[in-house]
């Protein structure tokens, strides 16, 4: 079943209804606001034949690399490079913005990482970028994360022979 | 981010949890689930529904016919959570 999207805020039977107006009403102007839709881009070749990459705001990253900052008062606007051959206890979050009691135990909850590369080894896609791209969804100034942020993933993505991308929030 | 990739010509779909949010945002393609957040994927160890649900997603990026349409999968969080409770006890989790 599918719908277009009406803006209605029906909240229908998502666990937290009114998302969207309470992170706005707590953090003024910091949630994302478009009128209107993008063209759809075409699947160009059979998903057997294309690379895959995923974009993930759950904060995701390496073992080693700078902690994202969740609590800079106007959001962390940096994101990771995380190697889709990366094994989960290569991985950590930090993270104190949504429920990680699931990905804790398995990280494939939010960073489906293991799910991804057995359906490039089954075929089923035709492979993986060599590496996909972590954030995080706190950053206040949606303006300056569209013209940073978004456009450098964008950037790296293209470079990365990227042909569908996967993107999940968290 | 998913419609500046969207307009550099590299199709995109994305999970999400939080419908409102999503009408707000317009991306290109979105698939609904009812799930707690940071839970896009379902719950732990529950490989067959974290497979489908990207199995969805990518059915959706080839799929879709509108721009901003948001798919509806039949699948309910206290399904994901019962199933998922049943493979940990029979993983010795629980």
């Amino acid at each position: 079943m599918t719908e277009a999207s009406s803006g209605s805020g029906s909240g229908r039977g998502q666990l937290r209804p009114g998302l969207w107006d309470t992170v706005n009403e707590r953090y003024p102007g910091s949630m994302i606001d478009k009128m209107d839709f993008v063209p759809l881009a075409p699947v160009r070749k059979p998903l057997s034949e294309c690379r895959l990459v995923f974009v993930s705001t759950s904060g995701v990253q390496p073992k080693g690399t700078m902690p994202f900052d969740t609590v800079h008062p106007v959001g962390d606007y940096s994101f990771r490079r995380v190697p889709s051959s990366a094994r989960p206890e290569d991985l950590e979050i930090h993270q104190i913005k949504y429920p990680t009691m699931g990905a804790n135990r398995d990280i494939n909850v939010i960073f489906p990482i293991e799910r991804l590369r057995e359906l490039a080894d089954e075929g089923v896609i035709g492979g993986l970028t060599e590496n996909f791209y972590t954030f995080i969804g706190y950053n206040m100034d949606p303006e300056r994360l569209e013209r940073t942020l978004a456009a450098e993933i964008a950037t790296a993505v293209s470079e990365e022979g990227a042909d569908i991308a996967l993107a999940a929030p968290a | 981010m998913q419609r500046d990739l969207e307009q550099r010509g590299i199709p995109t779909v994305s999970p999400t949890v939080s419908l409102d949010v999503t009408q707000h945002a317009k991306p290109p393609r979105a698939v609904f689930l009812p799930f707690l957040m940071g839970h896009h994927f379902g719950v732990p160890f529950h490989r067959d529904l974290q497979r489908r649900i990207i199995l969805e997603c990518l059915d959706h990026l080839v799929n879709a016919e509108r721009p901003g349409e948001i798919r509806f999968p039949s699948i309910t969080w206290a399904q994901a959570r019962r199933e998922g409770i049943e493979i940990e006890r029979r993983l010795g989790l629980r």
